[in-house]
């Protein structure tokens, strides 16, 4: 059977490999710092694939179809697409293999235990894996099972939705009949409001209160406290990525270790990296 | 109401922007043939003003994913290096000044304090 062998999130801000050095030098050691720590966990754990949860920017499903919850489900993976290399900086496409039997396998055993997973051979990547796999297997060794949310075009899933959907999943992982090492890697937030009035805006009280309940680690209170209306008010469009770390909230008991924040408007996001030691 | 659901998901321009974005030629027609482009994706003349006038608030009443509006900017100023600085940005400090300059200043008010 699988094993789940580490939890992490992450912001993905495509600030952190496009003007990573237009934040303060503060900031940059702060993400660069926490970033290896990252990896080096990451590597420690030694898994034999990242299940990895992010969300897509209208960039692999039409603003007429966007499904909840979409899986990369192919051999390899090529990014980023050509839109986002000059914005990403970029210039040379990663190739990560993917693990084509388990992606499978989530989409069919989602569908038995009622969850619509849409699926996609050639996924198309932006920020929301691009940035994450540059720092954190930078060298494409470890293979990922992408799996993007909506959480910009409305309805958006509520908190209590994705948590659910992270319980599922790891049921799901825990009985899939491979002795499969799998790491969980969510992507996204914190606050930060792309492309709306509050664009340049970072809210850094909600970020810490975010964070906080994190650490307290009590999943109900943080599902009773954190609603997708708080997420809104704090960035509109944005803030709600925090969704995938709820997903993968649910494969982890105890209290997250905040290795890193910063309000970093430079990069036009709440930044922060987070950690969890005890799995569910 | 959150600014992103103003969005009308069944606005012609928001639908233009997805195969934009995926196509070179698209791309390069953006900037010879606007006016062509969005007449053949059914584009209303309000939108196209808005998008033509680069008019970031207008474009938001109207209904625009605000994810797009950003991605229209680029599309006429380039992307690389994409900072608070940027051209393309200029727009939003147009449309939005008061919320503009309170993010900008609490920027700088942080690399004072060296955080």
């Amino acid at each position: 059977m699988a094993q789940i062998v580490s939890a992490m999130a992450m912001t993905h801000s495509p600030g952190l490999t496009g003007w990573f050095d237009r934040a303060p030098m503060q900031q940059q050691l702060l993400a660069k710092k926490a970033l290896d720590e990252m990896r080096w966990r990451l590597e420690a754990a030694k898994p034999d694939v990242i299940l990895g949860f992010s969300n897509d920017h209208l960039l692999n499903w039409p603003i007429n179809n966007v499904p909840e919850f979409t899986v990369g489900i192919g051999d390899e993976h090529v990014g980023p697409a050509d839109w986002y290399d000059e914005w990403l900086a970029m210039a040379t496409k990663y190739r990560i293999p993917g693990d084509s039997r388990l992606a499978r396998y989530i989409v069919n055993e989602g569908a038995r235990r009622r969850i619509a997973f849409a699926y996609l051979r050639q996924m198309q990547f932006d920020d929301g894996f691009s940035v994450p796999m540059h720092y954190l297997n930078p060298y494409n060794a470890i293979p990922l099972v992408p799996i993007s949310m909506n959480c910009t075009v409305p309805p958006i899933p509520l908190p209590t939705r994705s948590y659910e959907v992270g319980v599922t999943l790891r049921e799901m992982i825990k009985a899939y009949p491979e002795n499969t090492r799998v790491a969980v890697l969510a992507t996204g937030g914190l606050s930060h409001e792309p492309g709306g009035p509050r664009y340049f805006w970072v809210d850094e009280e909600f970020d810490l209160w975010f964070l906080e309940l994190l650490k307290r680690g009590d999943h109900q209170a943080l599902l009773r406290e954190c609603t997708l209306e708080k997420m809104e008010a704090a960035g509109s469009g944005g803030t709600a990525e925090l969704l995938a770390w709820i997903m993968a909230l649910a494969f982890t008991s105890g209290p997250a270790e905040v290795l890193a924040y910063m309000p970093a408007i430079a990069w036009r996001s709440g930044t922060g990296m987070v950690v969890w030691s005890e799995m569910a | 109401m959150a600014s992103v659901d103003k969005c009308d998901a069944t606005l012609a321009l928001n639908e233009m922007m997805f195969y934009v974005r995926k196509s070179k030629e698209l791309r390069e027609r953006w900037n010879t043939d606007l006016f062509g482009l969005c007449r053949d994706f059914g584009v209303t003349a309000a939108e196209y003003e808005a998008l033509r006038d680069k008019d970031v608030r207008k474009l938001h009443d109207l209904g625009v994913h605000q994810y797009y509006v950003p991605q229209m900017l680029r599309l006429f100023y380039g992307a690389a290096m994409n900072s608070n600085a940027h051209a393309a940005l200029e727009a939003y400090k147009r449309a939005y000044p008061e919320e503009s300059a309170r993010a900008l200043a609490l920027a700088e008010k942080m690399e004072r304090e060296g955080r």
